[in-house]
């Protein structure tokens, strides 16, 4: 285990701060579309840390469906909700209260994770990749129908989703 | 490859960071999108679990949980967006402190 600094453990500290800073900008931007900008940054860090952790699969569906489909959408978002009359306030008034209570949570999660020993593997030749077709075959054989289910409930939300948004008859 | 641990504590401060977001901002765009920084801190530390405990356990089950997580996470932006543009639409603000009709 202790085998010095290996150069994937350097990568993944970069792509850690990267991406801690990022989310840091992401909750204290005073623009919001700089908010959303800061949000790409970090999910590019997630991406980067599935790849680290040799799961190609879920570090492609991340861009795919994190990276390009949500952020459109929150951008899209974004410029349909912008009110133009007055400067807006981006933090609400209980902010330090909000602060110190993810602080604290922050406190409990670490000192969780540290009082816990955890089984890591000897040597890190003992972490095998996950191939793709690994993945395949537990998602379309074991888990075959809560991947309908999540199918159909995705379907269903999208279509709520256009009938939440579209305009009344009676609205004008 | 990195400590677990490390990994834990990594996904551990981006969750810390995300529920921040969420207490601290107004805008339910941007609420939205520090769910979205929790939801990714749980994803990654399912995949962590996965990848870490296969020779233990000797199943993946956690990528599959990451799978569907994006999948549903995907559905919620959806719907919550839609519910925002909708509030837009009627009460003219998107901050969730002015949109108090159902408050008592």
């Amino acid at each position: 285990m202790e085998d010095g600094v290996t150069a994937t453990q350097v990568v993944f500290w970069i792509l850690a701060v990267v991406m801690l800073v990022s989310a840091i900008g992401v909750v204290t931007a005073g623009n919001i579309v700089y908010a959303a900008l800061f949000f790409i940054a970090a999910l590019a860090g997630v991406a980067g840390i599935y790849l680290i952790l040799t799961v190609e699969f879920i570090a492609l569906v991340q861009l795919l469906v994190y990276g390009s489909a949500v952020v459109i959408l929150i951008l899209f978002a974004l410029m349909l909700t912008r009110a133009r009359e007055r400067p807006q306030a981006l933090f609400g008034r209980s902010r330090p209260l909000g602060i110190a209570a993810a602080l604290g949570l922050l406190a409990m999660l670490i000192g969780a994770i540290v009082a816990t020993t955890w089984s890591t593997p000897e040597t890190s030749a003992a972490i095998q990749p996950v191939g793709l077709q690994a993945i395949g075959d537990a998602i379309f054989t074991i888990w075959i129908v809560p991947f309908i289910i999540v199918g159909v409930l995705l379907s269903i939300a999208l279509d709520g989703a256009i009938m939440l948004a579209s305009p009344d008859e009676d609205d004008n | 490859m990195p400590a677990l641990e490390h990994i834990l504590v990594v996904n551990a401060i981006l969750f810390a960071i995300g529920a921040m977001g969420v207490l601290t901002r107004r805008n339910a765009v941007l609420i939205l999108l520090s769910v979205e920084l929790m939801l990714n801190a749980v994803s990654l530390n399912m995949v962590a679990f996965a990848v870490y405990g296969q020779v233990d356990f000797g199943n993946i089950t956690g990528i599959v949980f990451a799978f569907f997580i994006i999948v549903i996470a995907a559905a919620e932006v959806a719907l919550a967006l839609g519910i925002v543009v909708r509030t837009f639409r009627n009460r003219a603000t998107a901050n969730v402190d002015e949109v108090n009709l159902l408050k008592w």
